[in-house]
C-alpha cells in the first residue's frame, strides 16, 4: 500500500502534529562477537518543515545511530511546487507543527562555551565559609552539543575548589587533588606551571599579568595536598574515587555512592562485567576500583570539552592564573550580560541535547529490565539469545523517546533530572503568530535573553552594551611595551601553546588573512579573539573559536590588500571588541593614528521594528489554514517610503497598511488626544476594510463522554427539519451563511440515546461561514470537522490604527467626506486627520518625513528609499556632494518640483464653510497600518445581568456579560466630589441592593424565618379581591414577630454575617428610625 | 434689513467641458454658495449603484462581501437617475426596493474554463435596463477591444465560479461614497495680484529672478523683452505666500499685493462617468433649489422655524 505523504497544510487542518516515523538501530555486540543490528521503532518524530538535514546524528556507547527519519516532504520544492502544495509560495519553514499549531524553538543565549569567564558573584561566597565572591566559570561542551559548567572557586586562604555538577548537584574538590589526579606530576612541576606567567625580574606592572602573590598561592594548594598525604596520582584518583576512607571531604563522597549504588558496588553488574555481555551507559561507571570512578569522574564531569588529561591539566592551570590575575585586580572580571562572552543555542542543538538524555534514560531502563529478567533466574531467559534480550527491552516502550521530544516541542518544557545545564527548564518553545509576516518571521530572529532575566529588576542585563551593535567599548588601551612576555593560546578552550607578546600581532594579521582567501586552511568563521596585554584590562590571550552556535557577522578588511577581492571577513562578538573597525563614511571616527583602522563596516543598517500588533494581509493560503484566530486585511497597498529591508523580506507578498492621505490639523476636537478622524468616504471605499478568520474545530471523538463515542455522528435534526435554517442535512452549516449569535451552526446526533446537540455561535456579532473543511480520511462517518467563520471587521469608532513611527490612535469619529477641509488646487481631501499636538514631546520627525518624502514620491511616481543610515556610507562615483546638507532640503526641493510648497504645507479650505483655513495645513500619504485592537473585541456595556451567586454583586468578565468594576479609586473620587446619591447607586442601587428582614429585639437577621400565613376564606367569600397577602416573617430566636423590621442593605452584608456566625461570632444589629439617628 | 435684497446674479462662465471634466468660473456670489454646491455635487446629486447582491454561486479567491462592495462601487451610468425614486419613498414595491421604479437589476454569470485567467469585469454584468449600465471607460479612438475590459470585479482561474444577482438603487454620496457622482469637486478663489512696479524696479534682474523662481508655481514670469516682472498666470497661484515672505527676506514688503476676490471662484469638477460633469453640475443647482425650496414652502410653521431659524424667516422674507 502506498501511503500518500503527510503535508504540513493537512496537519494544520487536522490539528495533528507534522512527525515522520524514526528508527534506530541499536547495536548488540557479545564480548569481541560480531555486531548486530537490530532496527527499532522510536515513534513519531516531529520535523521541522523544509529542514533539509536530518536533526542531529548522535554517538553514544552503543553506537546506535539516529537513522535519517523521514524528512520533511516540502523540502526543495520550489515556490510553485510549494502553491501546490498548500503552502505559502514564499515558505521558509523552520518551526514543528505540533496538534495543528506551528511552535518554534527560541534562540536562547548561553554563555560562551568553552571560555574561561572570570566572574565576581556574592552568590559565591555564601557557598561554604571561606569562599569569596570570585570564580573562574567555563561552560564546556563536548562534541555531541551536550555541555558541562565547571567553576573555579578562590578560598579566602589562598587556596582553590572546583566545582563541578553531578546529577543536580555540585560537588567541591581541592583544585591540587584534580590537578594531580589528572597526570602524573610532581609539586614542582605544577609550581613552575602556575608561576610561568610571573616573571621576578619585571616585578608588578610591567607588562605581567601574575604577581609574587602566585607562587605564595601555588604553595598553598600544594601544601593542602601534603595535609591530606596525597602524593601520587593513584592517591589522589582513589580519593576522588573512594568514600570509605576519606571521611573529611564527604560532600565529594555522597555524589559517588549514588553512581556506585547505581552501578558499581553492586556485585551483579560487576558479574554481568565478567562476562562482558553488558551494554553501558554513557555516564554510568562500572568500575572495580576507586581510581576507576576517579577517572570515570574526571572523564565525564570535569572539563569535558576536552579529551587528554594533559589537555585538561593545562587548562585548569590556565583557569587557576587567570583566577589569580583576578583577585591581583591585574584584569577585570568578564561581564556576563555581555554579547562578547554569549552564543546562541540553537534548535537542532536541544533537540539533539534532549533526544540524547531520553535515548540514555530508554538504555537504562532496558538494562534494568534486563537486569531483573537474569534475576529472576526461574526463567529460562537466555541472555545470549539476542530474540529474548529484544523482547526484554521492547517491555521498555521506545516510543515514548519521541513522544517525549513532542511533549517538549508542544509545552516548551524540559522534562530531565539532570537539567542539561540549561538554565531554565521551560519557554522553550513559542507559538509561531502569524499574526502578519513581519511578526511572524521575527520569531526566527529575536533570541531570548531567558526566563530568570525577564523576571529580573535590575536594568544591568537589558543595558545596550555597545558591542552590541559593533561598537568598541572604552577599554583602557595602554598596551605596555614590556618585554617579551609569552601569551597563552587557546583554541576552543584548549591550551594549544604559548606566542611571544611581541609576534601575536603579526600572527594575528596572518590569521586573518588565511580566514579572508580562498584557500581553506582554516575555516572562514574562525573567531580570533586576540586580548592584547593590558593592566587592569580583560585577561589577555589569543583565543581561538571555531565552535558552532557563534554569532558572526561580515566586515570588510582592509588592512589586506584587495587583489580585486572584497576581503569579506566574518567576525563575532568576541573579538570585535578589540578590532578596530571602521564607518564607511570616509571619516576615521576619532582614532588615534597609533592605531589604525584595520576593517570597515560593509553597510549599517537596521531592521525595522514595530508592527507587532497590525493587522495585514497575514498569508497567501488562508483558504487552506485553521487558525483559532487570524486577522487580515482586504485592501492592502505596498508603502511609497521604504526600506531595504522591506525589499529584501519581499513584505510586498504580506503588506500590513495603507497609504493615507494624512493632514496634521486640530479640525473638529475630534483628534484630541491622539483620537483621529477617518473619512467617512474613504473608509466606504474600502480602506482598512478587514476580517477575522476564526476556526471551530469539532472533534467528535474529543466529545465528552468516551462511552457513547461512536455512536456519535454529524446531522440534522429529523424532526424539527425547520428549527434551523442555518444548518444542512448533514448537520453543518452552509458556506457563505450569516450566523447570528446564539444561533446554532451545527448539530450533532446521538444513536443511542436518540438526542441532538447543537453549537451556539458565542460573542455579540454576526458571522459568515467561511469555509467547512471535513476529515474525509477517516472511516465511514466523519469525526472531526474545521468550521471556519469571518467577521467582518470594517473600521469603525474606537478601532486602532497607527503609522509606521508609533504614532497610534483612535478613530474617534467617520467624518463625511464633504466636511473634511479640502485643497483648493487639488480637490484633496485627506483620508485621516492627525492632531499636531502628537509630535511635539513624540518627536516622531520620521513621520514627518515620511509625508513630504512620499508625497515626493506620488508626485513623481517613484518608491522612495528611506534605509537608515544610507549618508553614512561613501557616496561612489556619482556623489559628488555627499554632504548635501539634510534629508528634508532633498525632500524640499522633489516637491518644489512639482509646484508644491517646499515644507509640505498646503493651504486648505474649509469643507463646512468653503473659507481658507487660516494656517497651512502639513498633508501628504502616511504609510498606515491597523492594529488588531478593535472595540469590537473590546467593548463591555451591561445594565442587568448574571449575578454572582454568593454576593449577589454583577460577575465581572466581559465574555459573560459582566460589568466593569466600580473599583476603590472610582469610589474616591466619587467621594471627592460629594456626589453622594450617585455613589449611592453605583455601590448599592446597581449592585447587591437587598431588604433584610432584621429582628429588632435581637439584632439577628440570620434567624429569620417566613411564618406560612393561615388561609383566610373569609376574605373571598365577601368577593373582595384578595389583599396582599403580607408575608409573615418571624424571628425564630425570640420566637415571635413582633420585632420585625425591614432593612435595605448589601447582599455581602448577610453574606458577612452567615460567614461570621459560621465561625462563631455573632452579629447584632441595633435599629433605630432615622430621627434618632440624625440626632 | 427690511426690503433690503441680498439678491445676486451669479453669473457662470465655462471654461473647459468634457464628459467628465469641467472648469468653470462662478462669479458674484458668496462662498456660502460655492461651498454649497461643491458639497451638493459630492454629497447629493443622485446616482445609481448596486445595492444590494444575492449570491448564488462564488468559488472565486474573494469572499461574498467583498465583490459585493467591489460591485457596488462600480459606476453605472445615472441620468435616469433624477427622475428614478428613492426605494424608501417607492410607492410601487412597499419598500422592498426592487420594482422598476426604483431599482435596476443585474446579472453575473461567469465560469472559467481554460487554464487562462479570467477577469471578470463590469462588462460581465448584464443589466436589465439598457440606459442604466456600467460606465464605459474605453476611449472611443482606441479600436484595440481586447484593452478596456472595464472595471475588473475579481480574477478567476479555472474551474471558479461567479453568479449572482445585483439590485442597484437610487441613492446619494451622504448615505455611501458609492453613490457620490463627484470624483473630485473643488474651487478656489480667484486671486488679484497686484505688483508694485516702483518698488520692483528697484531690484536688479537677478534679485527679479529669484524673486519669481521663489514661487513653486509659475505665477510670474520676466518679460524678455521689457526685463519687467509680469504676471503670466494668476489662477497658478496657491496663496501660499511663498512670494511674499520672499519678498520680506530680500527687504522689500509690499513688493507684491495678492487679495483672493471674495466673490469669484473657479470651478473644478471631475466625474466618476455615471453622470456627465456638465449635468452633474446643473443636478447640483436642481437639488439646491429643491433644499431651498423646502425651506420657502415650509411656510411659517412652528416645526420650520426649529428647523431652519432664522435662515427660514430670511427666506420667507425675501
Amino acid at each position: 500500500m502506498t501511503r500518500e505523504a503527510l503535508l504540513p497544510f493537512e496537519c494544520r487542518q487536522a490539528k495533528i502534529s507534522y512527525a515522520g516515523k524514526m528508527t534506530i538501530d541499536v547495536c548488540f555486540q557479545y564480548n569481541d562477537g560480531p555486531i548486530i543490528r537490530e532496527n527499532i521503532n522510536f515513534g513519531q518524530f516531529p520535523i521541522m518543515l523544509q529542514l533539509s538535514k536530518s536533526i542531529v546524528v548522535l554517538n553514544i556507547y552503543l553506537s546506535s545511530e539516529l537513522v535519517q527519519s523521514k524528512l520533511c516532504n516540502l523540502r526543495g520544492a520550489d515556490p510553485q511546487k510549494l502553491v501546490s502544495f498548500k503552502e505559502e509560495a514564499s515558505e521558509m519553514g523552520g518551526y514543528f507543527i505540533l496538534n495543528g499549531l506551528e511552535r518554534v524553538i527560541r534562540l536562547l543565549i548561553l554563555p560562551k562555551r568553552n571560555y574561561p569567564m572570570s566572574m565576581v558573584r556574592n552568590s559565591f561566597s555564601d557557598r561554604r565559609e571561606g569562599y569569596t565572591d570570585k570564580a573562574v566559570v567555563i561552560r564546556c561542551v563536548r562534541a555531541d552539543q551536550s555541555s558541562l559548567s565547571i567553576r573555579l572557586y578562590y578560598l579566602r586562604n589562598g587556596s582553590a575548589r572546583l566545582g563541578f555538577w553531578l546529577r543536580g548537584r555540585e560537588y567541591l574538590l581541592p583544585v591540587g587533588i584534580v590537578l594531580k589526579a589528572l597526570i602524573d606530576t610532581t609539586d614542582r612541576e605544577i609550581y613552575v606551571n602556575l608561576t610561568s606567567c610571573y616573571n621576578e625580574k619585571y616585578e608588578k606592572g610591567k607588562g605581567a599579568v601574575g604577581t609574587q602573590l602566585v607562587g605564595e598561592r601555588a604553595k598553598i594548594i600544594l601544601d593542602e595536598l601534603r595535609d591530606l598525604a596525597l602524593f601520587t596520582r593513584l592517591q589522589c584518583l582513589e580519593y576522588i574515587g573512594d568514600y570509605s576512607k576519606n571521611i573529611s571531604s564527604s560532600e565529594v563522597l555522597k555524589a559517588f555512592r549514588l553512581v556506585f549504588k547505581l552501578v558499581v558496588g553492586d556485585t551483579r553488574s560487576q558479574r554481568y562485567l565478567e562476562e562482558g555481555n553488558l551494554p553501558l551507559v554513557g555516564l554510568f561507571i562500572v568500575a572495580h576500583y576507586y581510581y576507576e570512578v576517579a577517572e570515570a569522574v574526571l572523564k565525564d564531569c570535569i572539563l569535558v570539552h576536552l579529551d587528554n588529561n594533559f589537555d585538561k591539566f593545562n587548562l585548569l592551570i590556565f583557569m587557576l592564573q587567570k583566577l589569580f590575575s583576578l583577585i591581583d585586580q591585574t584584569s577585570v572580571p568578564d561581564n556576563p550580560d555581555s554579547l562578547q562572552n554569549h552564543e546562541v543555542l540553537l534548535p537542532g542543538h536541544l533537540i539533539t541535547l534532549y533526544l540524547k538524555e531520553k535515548l540514555e534514560d530508554w538504555l537504562q531502563k532496558g538494562t534494568r529490565l534486563l537486569m531483573d529478567e537474569i534475576e529472576k533466574k526461574s526463567t529460562k531467559f537466555n541472555f545470549s539469545d539476542i530474540v529474548q534480550v529484544k523482547k526484554v527491552m521492547d517491555k521498555n516502550s521506545s516510543k515514548q523517546v519521541s513522544t517525549a521530544v513532542e511533549n517538549m516541542l508542544k509545552t516548551g518544557r524540559l522534562v530531565t533530572q539532570s537539567g542539561l545545564d540549561l538554565q531554565q527548564r521551560a519557554g522553550y518553545t513559542v507559538q509561531a503568530e502569524r499574526l502578519n509576516f513581519l511578526r511572524f518571521i521575527s520569531h526566527f530572529r529575536a533570541v531570548h535573553r531567558g526566563a530568570s532575566f525577564a523576571g529580573l529588576r535590575t536594568t544591568t542585563v537589558r543595558k545596550l552594551l555597545p558591542e552590541l551593535v559593533g561598537m568598541t567599548p572604552s577599554l583602557p588601551k595602554i598596551f605596555l611595551p614590556g618585554p617579551p612576555e609569552a601569551l597563552t593560546v587557546l583554541l576552543d578552550g584548549c591550551v594549544v601553546g604559548c606566542i611571544a607578546s611581541s609576534e601575536v600581532e603579526k600572527v594575528v594579521a596572518h590569521i586573518r588573512e588565511l580566514k579572508v582567501s580562498s584557500a581553506a586552511v582554516i575555516p572562514g568563521d574562525m573567531e580570533v579573539g586576540y586580548v592584547p596585554l593590558s593592566m587592569g584590562g580583560a585577561y589577555p590571550g589569543l583565543y581561538l573559536f571555531t565552535s558552532p552556535s557563534r554569532f558572526v557577522r561580515p566586515v570588510k578588511n582592509i588592512s589586506i590588500p584587495s587583489n580585486g577581492s572584497e576581503n569579506i571577513e566574518l567576525i563575532g562578538p568576541f573579538e570585535q571588541v578589540f578590532m578596530e573597525i571602521r564607518c564607511p563614511d570616509g571619516g576615521d571616527g576619532g582614532r588615534k593614528s597609533s592605531f589604525p583602522a584595520t576593517h570597515e563596516e560593509i553597510h549599517p543598517t537596521g531592521m525595522l521594528s514595530m508592527a507587532k500588533q497590525t493587522m495585514a494581509f497575514s498569508s497567501q493560503t488562508i483558504q487552506h489554514r485553521a487558525d483559532q484566530k487570524l486577522y487580515h486585511i482586504q485592501t492592502p497597498q505596498t508603502p511609497i517610503v521604504r526600506t531595504s529591508s522591506y525589499t529584501k523580506y519581499n513584505i510586498d507578498e504580506f503588506p500590513t497598511g495603507t497609504n493615507a492621505i494624512v493632514a496634521v490639523l486640530a479640525y473638529t476636537g475630534y483628534d484630541m488626544e491622539d483620537a483621529m478622524i477617518l473619512n467617512k468616504s474613504s473608509v466606504e471605499r474600502g480602506m482598512f476594510h478587514g476580517q477575522i478568520y476564526q476556526t471551530e474545530t469539532i472533534d467528535l471523538t474529543e466529545q465528552r463522554g468516551r462511552s457513547d463515542r461512536s455512536s456519535r455522528i454529524f446531522r440534522k435534526s429529523n424532526v424539527e427539519k425547520s428549527a434551523h435554517p442555518s444548518i444542512d442535512s448533514d448537520g453543518l452549516p452552509h458556506v457563505g451563511q450569516m450566523i447570528q449569535p446564539d444561533e446554532p451552526y451545527c448539530s450533532i446526533y446521538n444513536e443511542v440515546t436518540n438526542s441532538m446537540h447543537t453549537f451556539k455561535r458565542k460573542g455579540s456579532e454576526a458571522v459568515y461561514v467561511d469555509y467547512v473543511a471535513v476529515d474525509v480520511k477517516n472511516k465511514k462517518n466523519l469525526q472531526k470537522v474545521n468550521i471556519r467563520f469571518r467577521h467582518p471587521r470594517n473600521p469603525v469608532i474606537g478601532d486602532k490604527f497607527s503609522s509606521r513611527h508609533g504614532q497610534k490612535g483612535v478613530c474617534s469619529q467617520l467624518w463625511p467626506d464633504v466636511d473634511m477641509p479640502f485643497s483648493g488646487t487639488t480637490g484633496m481631501r485627506p483620508d485621516l486627520i492627525i492632531n499636531p499636538h502628537a509630535f511635539p514631546s513624540r518627536m516622531t520627525i520620521a513621520m514627518l518625513l515620511e509625508s513630504v518624502a512620499a508625497k515626493g514620491g506620488c508626485l513623481r511616481g517613484e518608491f522612495v528609499d528611506a534605509t537608515p543610515f544610507r549618508s553614512s556610507v561613501k557616496k561612489d562615483s556619482e556623489g559628488n556632494d555627499s554632504k548635501s546638507g539634510s534629508l528634508v532640503d532633498d525632500l524640499g526641493l522633489l516637491l518644489r518640483e512639482k509646484g508644491f510648497n517646499y515644507h509640505g504645507l498646503e493651504v486648505l479650505y474649509s469643507g463646512v464653510y468653503g473659507t481658507e483655513l487660516t494656517c497651512e495645513i502639513f498633508i501628504g500619504p502616511v504609510y498606515y497600518q491597523r492594529l488588531r485592537h478593535m472595540v469590537s473585541d473590546k467593548f463591555q456595556v451591561r445594565s442587568t445581568g448574571t449575578v454572582d451567586q454568593v454576593t449577589r454583586q454583577p460577575i465581572k468578565g466581559r465574555k459573560r456579560g459582566g460589568g466593569i468594576r466600580f473599583g476603590e479609586m472610582e469610589r474616591d473620587s466619587l467621594l471627592a466630589h460629594g456626589a453622594a446619591y450617585l455613589l449611592h447607586d453605583r455601590l448599592h442601587t446597581c449592585s447587591d441592593y437587598h431588604i433584610a428582614d432584621v429582628c429588632s429585639l435581637c439584632g439577628s437577621m440570620l434567624t429569620t424565618t417566613v411564618v406560612q400565613p393561615q388561609k383566610r376564606p373569609v376574605r373571598q367569600i365577601g368577593g373582595l379581591p384578595p389583599g396582599r397577602a403580607v408575608k409573615k416573617v418571624a424571628c425564630h430566636a425570640c420566637q415571635t414577630s413582633k420585632g420585625m423590621e425591614t432593612v435595605a442593605m448589601p447582599y455581602v452584608f448577610r453574606y458577612l454575617a452567615a460567614e461570621l456566625a459560621a465561625m462563631n461570632i455573632k452579629m447584632t444589629l441595633k435599629l433605630s428610625d432615622g430621627a434618632e439617628a440624625g440626632a | 434689513m427690511e426690503g433690503a435684497s441680498y439678491a445676486r446674479m451669479p453669473r457662470v462662465k465655462i471654461r473647459e467641458l468634457k464628459d467628465d471634466y469641467a472648469k468653470f468660473e462662478l462669479r458674484d456670489t458668496d462662498a456660502s454658495i460655492a461651498n454649497a454646491l461643491r458639497r451638493v455635487m459630492i454629497a447629493e446629486v443622485p446616482t445609481i449603484a448596486i445595492d444590494l447582491v444575492e449570491i448564488e454561486v462564488n468559488s472565486s479567491v474573494l469572499n461574498d462581501e467583498f465583490i459585493a462592495h467591489r460591485l457596488g462601487l462600480i459606476p453605472l451610468t445615472s441620468e435616469r437617475a433624477m427622475s428614478m425614486r428613492f426605494s424608501r419613498d417607492c410607492d410601487a414595491c412597499d419598500g422592498d426596493g426592487q420594482c422598476e421604479f426604483c431599482s435596476v437589476e443585474f446579472h453575473l454569470r461567469v465560469k472559467c474554463m481554460t487554464d487562462q485567467t479570467l477577469d471578470v469585469s463590469s462588462k460581465d454584468l448584464y443589466s436589465s435596463d439598457h440606459s442604466v449600465v456600467p460606465v464605459d471607460f474605453s476611449d472611443p479612438a482606441a479600436t484595440d477591444s481586447s484593452e478596456n475590459r472595464g472595471v475588473i470585479i475579481v480574477k478567476l482561474r479555472r474551474g471558479q465560479e461567479l453568479r449572482l444577482r445585483a439590485i442597484a438603487r437610487k441613492g446619494i454620496g451622504k448615505d455611501h461614497a458609492k453613490w457620490s457622482p463627484a470624483a473630485t469637486v473643488t474651487f478656489m478663489y480667484e486671486p488679484e495680484i497686484h505688483i508694485n512696479e516702483d518698488l520692483m524696479e528697484t531690484l536688479t534682474l537677478e534679485e527679479k529672478r529669484e524673486w519669481v523662481d521663489s514661487s513653486p508655481t509659475r505665477v510670474f514670469d520676466i518679460d524678455p523683452v521689457t526685463q519687467q516682472v509680469m504676471v503670466v498666470d494668476s489662477e497658478a497661484y496657491s496663496y501660499d505666500d511663498e512670494v511674499i515672505k520672499k519678498a520680506e527676506a530680500m527687504g522689500k514688503p509690499g513688493l507684491v499685493e495678492i487679495i483672493a476676490k471674495q466673490d469669484s471662484f473657479i470651478f473644478t469638477v471631475e466625474s466618476t462617468g455615471a453622470i456627465k460633469a456638465s449635468q452633474l453640475v446643473l443636478n447640483a443647482i436642481e437639488i439646491l433649489k429643491q433644499k431651498l425650496d423646502a425651506v420657502r414652502l415650509s411656510e411659517d410653521t412652528v416645526e420650520a422655524d426649529d428647523q431652519f431659524g432664522e435662515l427660514g424667516a430670511h427666506m420667507r422674507g425675501g
